[in-house]
């Protein structure tokens, strides 16, 4: 047990001096500090309030009346809005319709208005024809606003003449909505209470994203790691001396202990730069408008992540330690974990891209198959309610492969630092394991 | 009871044999020789010996016990591919591999500088291995192999690749640790370190121990068949007398292949004819030439 842990640190101190470690760790903290902080820097460089204004011909004319009488009404509109996001400006008539059009381009480039509204002949729908122009391309947002404020004029000009109520337009005016809540029909594993708020849901949600990203991720680089450290032992025949002063399987496990922790202490570098920008305090606005609450996440479902999480790493990673230790050459090794590498994805997109439809059939297939389950399962119990027995049975299926992968890692790896040369094919290795008796 | 004992030892590997069958025995602050040519089953030898493989047949014993992972500590090991972390400091792997072997920090730390005194470089303690010249990397990892003072040392092809002026600094590094009663299983392709180092040795050819001995009764069993003769003035004749089997010229004289013994002092009367002798050997076999009679021979 003492070597066993000699590894593990020979390990931690390796990974921790060397520059490669601190460069990323570095890198990836400045990242997610920037990302976590973008929306505040563009929120400086764009000044306050965005406000678009519009500028419109306000004329007496008979023929332009219908025209400006509808500017009018949207500049009213939108004047009486609590954040008006649009401004119309009216412009005197200028007697010709170039003139007109002159005086407005004039305007846009001088920064007075950002477009300007051109009104038409009077249509069948109550407002004459409208044209918004601008400099910017497809401002569709602007639009649907004017359009919505149209509407709004519309509705009280028509209902005015009903003669409703304060009440029933109000009545007429208010947002219809509809809350959802997840319940467990049967007896569910995935919660302890009676169901989830949209806002719990959404947590969870979260949670199971974030679990089963950064579950991809440590398999991803940390078992690369693994399986690369132990080949570049191999090539610089270390591996030698370490064979014959530490049994093998020590050795591997200590290392992947030793890269587990690596990984563990890495990632809550992460967390923390996120807690830290996420609670410095001109985030702390964007937060709220986000409604995130961490307390809304189920406890259970948190101890079912790290179950997921522990699991699912130390299953890629004894496999990712077992191809390691067979491959002569840094060079070879890239495509001798491809397979591994394949089966992590494929678990990863199958749970990320079933995130909307976590009852499909696909989902409940591969949440029982042992590479895909610690992705999959983990997405079930955040999104749908799981019966109890199919979570224990998937569990269980995944701690027995753990254990063959283990029994089997244990047995490749200790003949496998054995063999020099070119990648030996399965046929060789059983060979070989039978010859060296293991 | 010796250190260690190699009992009949079978490996087979599929089909192939690998070691046919070897025993020797290694004693106290002795340097026992494994030779033979590449592929001849010294690795494998080697390998059973430091418990990596295990044997098919036969005994393998440590002070009179057999292998257990608590012997790990008592055996120490130089293999000949070396290989050390490029990029980890001298102490930092050193030290490690020493409390592998069970040492606690503290001793290591203070067995490796005495190593480094040793060797004259304590200031690579610090160092990298890659920046470290290839001869001097050699020390490093003659240290990793000796640093848990072990009783039984196993050195694979331990001179390769070194500078004259290192070899003699490793030699005289081996002998104290023979003196300091250390059992040494040495392998090499150089005969003449054999010759210089070992009391018994085995040859291996083709997984089969074809020679097996102290080394100066295995000497004795080769007849003398060179002469060596150094005079004033040229000689002639010597290829026409009894015995002689050829006669190379050397700058510094003649080399005279004899038949048997007694041809030496023919040789001897002939030259004192026509010149004075200022040099005349009758010449043991050197190791390098039994190895290549045994091991050429049955290469036929």
């Amino acid at each position: 047990m003492n070597s066993f842990w000699t590894v593990v640190g020979f390990t931690l101190k390796n990974k921790f001096r060397g520059k490669a470690f601190l460069i990323t760790t570095i890198i990836i903290a400045v990242i997610m500090t920037i990302g976590i902080n973008l929306p505040y820097i563009f929120s400086l460089f764009s000044n306050g309030d965005k406000v678009t204004h519009i500028g419109y011909i306000q004329s007496t004319q008979a023929e332009q009346a219908q025209g400006s009488a509808t500017g009018d009404q949207l500049k009213a509109f939108f004047a009486a809005q609590e954040k008006p996001g649009v401004n119309l400006v009216p412009f005197e008539d200028k007697g010709s319709e170039a003139e007109n059009e002159k005086q407005l381009k004039q305007a846009i480039a001088d920064k007075e208005i950002n477009g300007y509204l051109q009104f038409g002949k009077m249509t069948e729908n109550g407002f004459p024809e409208m044209t918004y122009k601008s400099e910017k391309l497809m401002a569709f947002e602007l639009t649907s606003s004017i359009q919505s404020g149209l509407q709004v004029i519309r509705q009280a000009a028509v209902l005015q003449d009903a003669g409703l109520s304060d009440a029933q337009m109000a009545l007429l005016n208010a947002p219809i909505k509809i809350d959802t809540v997840q319940i467990s029909a049967t007896e569910g594993a995935g919660n302890v209470g009676e169901g989830k708020t949209p806002e719990q849901q959404a947590m969870n949600m979260g949670l199971v994203y974030f679990i089963v990203v950064l579950l991809f991720m440590a398999i991803m680089i940390t078992g690369q790691l693994i399986a690369s450290e132990i080949t570049a032992e191999k090539s610089s025949r270390v591996m030698e001396l370490l064979i014959t002063s530490v049994s093998p399987l020590k050795q591997m496990f200590g290392k992947i202990a030793g890269m587990f922790l690596v990984g563990i202490i890495q990632i809550s570098i992460y967390v923390l730069v996120m807690i830290i920008n996420v609670n410095l305090p001109h985030n702390d606005k964007l937060l709220g408008e986000w409604n995130i609450n961490f307390s809304d996440i189920d406890p259970a479902l948190l101890l079912y992540s790290v179950l997921f999480y522990l699991t699912g790493y130390f299953l890629f990673a004894t496999l990712f330690a077992a191809v390691g230790s067979i491959v002569s050459r840094t060079e070879d090794l890239g495509q001798a974990v491809l397979p591994i590498t394949m089966i992590s994805m494929a678990g990863f997109y199958i749970s990320i891209f079933s995130i909307s439809s976590p009852d499909s059939m696909l989902v409940k297939v591969t949440s029982f198959i042992p590479f895909f389950s610690p992705y999959v399962m983990l997405l079930r119990l955040g999104l749908t309610d799981p019966p109890v027995w199919e979570v224990l049975t998937s569990i269980g299926i995944l701690l027995v492969t753990i254990y063959l992968a283990v029994w089997i890692s244990a047995k490749i790896y200790r003949t496998g630092v054995l063999m020099y040369g070119k990648r030996p094919s399965f046929k060789e290795l059983r060979k070989a394991m039978r010859a060296y008796k293991i | 009871m010796n250190p260690l004992k190699v009992e009949n030892v079978f490996k087979q590997y599929g089909d192939k044999t690998a070691v046919n069958g070897i025993s020797l025995e290694v004693g106290e602050g002795e340097i026992y020789g494994l030779l033979g040519a590449n592929g001849a089953g010294k690795t494998t030898t080697m390998r059973m010996v430091l418990g990596l493989i295990y044997p098919d047949e036969g005994k393998i014993l440590y002070h009179g016990k057999s292998y257990s992972s608590g012997q790990l500590r008592n055996l120490g090991y130089l293999p000949e591919e070396r290989g050390l972390y490029p990029k980890v400091r001298v102490s930092d792997q050193l030290i490690y591999l020493a409390q592998l072997r069970g040492m606690s920090k503290k001793d290591a730390e203070r067995s490796l500088k005495q190593w480094l005194d040793r060797f004259e470089v304590p200031e690579y303690y610090n160092k990298k291995v890659e920046e470290l010249s290839k001869g001097n990397q050699q020390k490093i990892q003659f240290i990793a192999g000796v640093i848990h003072s072990p009783k039984i040392v196993i050195l694979d092809e331990a001179f390769s690749g070194l500078d004259p002026v290192n070899v003699e600094l490793l030699k005289s590094t081996v002998k104290e640790l023979r003196d300091a009663g250390t059992s040494i299983l040495f392998s090499t392709h150089r005969m003449e370190h054999v010759e210089e180092l070992c009391r018994n040795i085995t040859i291996l050819h083709r997984s089969n121990v074809v020679l097996k001995g102290n080394l100066k009764e295995i000497k004795k069993q080769f007849p003398k068949e060179r002469v060596i003769l150094s005079t004033e003035t040229e000689v002639s004749g010597l290829d026409n007398l009894t015995g002689v089997t050829g006669v190379t010229r050397h700058e510094y004289g003649y080399e005279i292949g004899i038949a048997n013994e007694s041809a030496g002092g023919e040789i001897l009367r002939h030259a004192m004819g026509q010149s004075t002798i200022t040099r005349f050997e009758i010449k043991e076999p050197t190791l390098n030439e039994i190895f290549i009679k045994t091991v050429g021979d049955s290469h036929e």
